[in-house]
């Protein structure tokens, strides 16, 4: 899931080769695309949702989203950010998260945050988030082996420890030792 | 499945979402200098409204000739029109059996037309009525290409980002007859053809939006099939029928939206940057789009043809003219050879269409009586696969709300226009 | 000095201060809320909606809506006579 124009769609064909289509302008993709990949041996489903900028639906299209959300409690969100915009990114993110959703983060558009000098540090936006995140840009397929590898270490993550990672890393440098995710 | 256990609730507010992302981001990401690029003082000219509208009209100025020369001018003229005229219609007059009379020669190939009480073999595809013949010009010879050329340009502008920035521009004059910026998308997918026009009211918020939207859809926007004929036969009124389909659903829809119940609420909406477009992902939005229309148009043309013919064969056709007649040559002031193709056009618009444009072309009817046939065509009915659509995006109530719309419209919209008409003394 | 949102003229930044307890959630998905640099982008004739910049990126709002966000503009020359402040 992700917003529109992120380039879920482009995830999508790139990890299962459907056809499906990938449009620009918001809702276009309402008629949601299913599509199998293989991973570790096994066929898996794949949906791909409507683009929402968050889980409070304001039109049709984010609707489906977010009852397609809500009708499939087991699975595994992919939860595809532009990293050049991660704060509304991540307030979609942990807005899945908080419902308790195992996630994996792509940070997509990667080339465009580094061309806007965006510095994002992952390795610790991960530990704080608990879940996987992994730097991706899906026109040149960069990052996708690492994304299918980490699906398998999707798991859901406790927003109270979100936030006493959060705080604590705040607080002061040293502490973050304490809590390891 | 759900976390509910400790001492924060969940889901958290707005502020507390955000004081989160605050203390995450401050730990994890960096903004570094950043200028304002050529590419985004672009961005923001083309939406801002004293730069933004004369781009826009190029834009539009663009598309409209693009589509009349690629899908008019190149491929139906230059080549469908030689092939199906010169060719194809020629030699299934010499070899299929029958010959003129015929009643499955005239329901497949030709029913012909009386001239000076002979009956007198077509020759064109456009007034031969047959399956063979209309039925297969009409969405290969004409429609394919004009859908075709549509919906390129049309993915172009999808996959630049330029849609969002023209949905701003119109917002102004379409939250006037409550709709959204966003509206204009299904309105320009419409022209491409109604049935994925409707499906893509979708992006609208409300119920009173998507009604709105879906009747003034079904009522005043013209399908690419329309148009591409439309463009075919009767390129010097095109003008003249677009303003008045304008004015229609601007007019219509803001009475529409002052009778309706319901909230029509503001837009809000992102406004993504510029990118390049890949060939990749136009290439399959134009094949997909194309087939999907081809599966939708081509058997209801061909079944229209057939329809339509059996029509004229059994008289049901002189009988429906006669009561139906004198109320539109009265109305609407049509002539009497006008009132069949209007009536055949509640099966297929695009086969209507050609013949008026050929009893315009034999001075049967004037400019103006073409004209306000086309207008008629275009408002009222949409075709078949956009009815049944209709039915299943809408509630009963509102599809009878749409039908209802529809009828008054036709009536009234099409006196107008006769009165108007009458007034300016070209009727 | 506070205003509307849309009553900011084009190319005006601020900050947002207050946004309608209704409207929180709806905006909150693209990147707008209380304390966050905005700048006013465009504004369309005729009571359109305006365009805003939030973490260079470009969101449209009907104008009722810029209406109930309120801004603090021209903190620049706030903070120079800092101690004068006025309510």
């Amino acid at each position: 899931m992700g917003h529109p124009n992120v380039g879920k769609s482009v995830f999508f064909n790139r990890l299962t080769g459907a056809k499906v289509f990938e449009s620009n302008y918001p809702g276009t993709t309402v008629d949601f695309m299913k599509g199998w990949m293989r991973l570790g041996g096994e066929d898996v489903e794949l949906i791909d949702v409507p683009g929402t900028f968050s889980l409070e639906p304001k039109d049709k299209a984010e609707e489906v989203a977010v009852k397609m959300l809500t009708e499939n409690k087991d699975s595994v969100v992919v939860c595809v950010l532009d990293a050049s915009k991660v704060e509304r990114g991540l307030y979609l993110a942990l807005e899945i998260i908080e419902r308790g959703y195992p996630v994996v983060v792509a940070l997509n558009m990667w080339d465009v945050a580094e061309d806007k000098n965006i510095r994002i540090d992952v390795e610790k936006l991960e530990r704080i988030l608990g879940v996987p995140v992994v730097p991706t840009t899906a026109i040149s397929g960069e990052g996708f082996k690492e994304l299918v590898s980490k699906l398998k270490e999707a798991r859901p993550a406790k927003i109270e420890e979100i936030i006493e990672r959060a705080g604590a890393g705040k607080e002061g440098g040293g502490e973050s030792a304490a809590v390891s995710g | 499945m759900q976390v509910k256990k400790g001492v924060v609730k969940v889901p958290l507010s707005v502020d507390e979402r955000w004081d989160l992302i605050e203390k995450i981001t401050k730990q994890t990401v960096e903004f570094g200098a950043y200028k304002h690029t050529l590419k985004d003082a672009i961005a923001e000219l083309t939406v801002k409204p004293l730069t933004g509208i004369p781009v826009a009209i190029a834009v539009l100025y663009g598309f409209w000739s693009f589509f009349c020369d690629f899908a008019g001018t190149l491929f139906t003229d230059g080549f469908m029109v030689k092939i199906f005229d010169e060719h194809w219609l020629p030699w299934l007059q010499s070899v299929f059996p029958g010959g003129l009379g015929d009643p499955l020669y005239a329901l497949m190939v030709d029913a012909g037309h009386l001239e000076n009480g002979v009956l007198v073999p077509s020759d064109n595809c456009f007034e031969a009525f047959g399956v063979l013949t209309s039925g297969l010009f009409v969405p290969f010879g004409v429609v394919l290409w004009a859908v075709l050329a549509f919906y390129l340009v049309f993915a172009f502008l999808e996959d630049i980002g330029y849609l969002p920035r023209l949905a701003v521009l119109v917002d102004t004059v379409l939250h006037k007859i409550g709709l959204h910026g966003y509206a204009i998308v299904p309105t320009f997918l419409s022209l491409g053809c109604n049935v994925p026009g409707v499906m893509a009211t979708r992006v609208l918020e409300t119920r009173k939006q998507r009604f709105l939207m879906i009747t003034l859809l079904g009522i005043f926007i013209p399908c690419g099939a329309q148009i591409g004929i439309m463009q075919d036969l009767v390129p010097e009124l095109m003008g003249w029928i677009f303003l008045t389909l304008a004015i229609g659903y601007l007019g219509f829809g803001y009475i529409l939206n002052k009778i309706v119940p319901g909230e029509s609420p503001e837009i809000i909406m992102d406004v993504p940057p510029y990118r390049m477009p890949a060939l990749r992902n136009i290439a399959r939005k134009l094949w997909i789009r194309t087939s999907r229309f081809l599966l939708v148009a081509v058997p209801f043309v061909l079944l229209g043809c057939l329809i339509v013919g059996l029509m004229y064969l059994t008289g049901a056709m002189d009988w429906l003219a006669s009561v139906l007649g004198p109320l539109l040559m009265v109305w609407f002031g049509v002539p009497k050879e006008a009132v069949a193709p209007l009536i055949a056009g509640f099966l297929r618009k695009d086969l209507a269409v050609g013949v008026l444009g050929g009893l315009m072309e034999r001075g049967v009817m004037t400019h103006f009586q073409v004209f306000t046939s086309v207008v008629l065509l275009s408002i009222y009915f949409p075709c078949l696969a956009t009815f049944a659509l209709m039915l299943k995006e809408e509630n009963w109530k509102e599809f009878l709300g749409s039908l209802a719309s529809l009828v008054v419209v036709v009536f009234v919209y099409g006196g107008l226009i006769h009165l108007v008409g009458l007034m300016l003394g070209v009727a | 000095m506070e205003k509307k949102l849309s009553e900011m003229d084009f190319d005006e930044e601020g900050t947002v201060k207050e946004i309608d307890e209704n409207l929180k959630k709806q905006v909150a998905g693209m990147g707008i809320r209380v304390g966050k640099n905005i700048r006013m982008a465009t504004k369309q004739p005729i009571k359109g909606p305006v365009v805003v910049e939030v973490d260079k990126s470009l969101t449209s709002l009907g104008l009722g809506i810029a209406e109930k966000i309120i801004v603090e503009v021209g903190q620049d020359e706030n903070l120079i006579d800092g101690a004068s402040e006025r309510g």
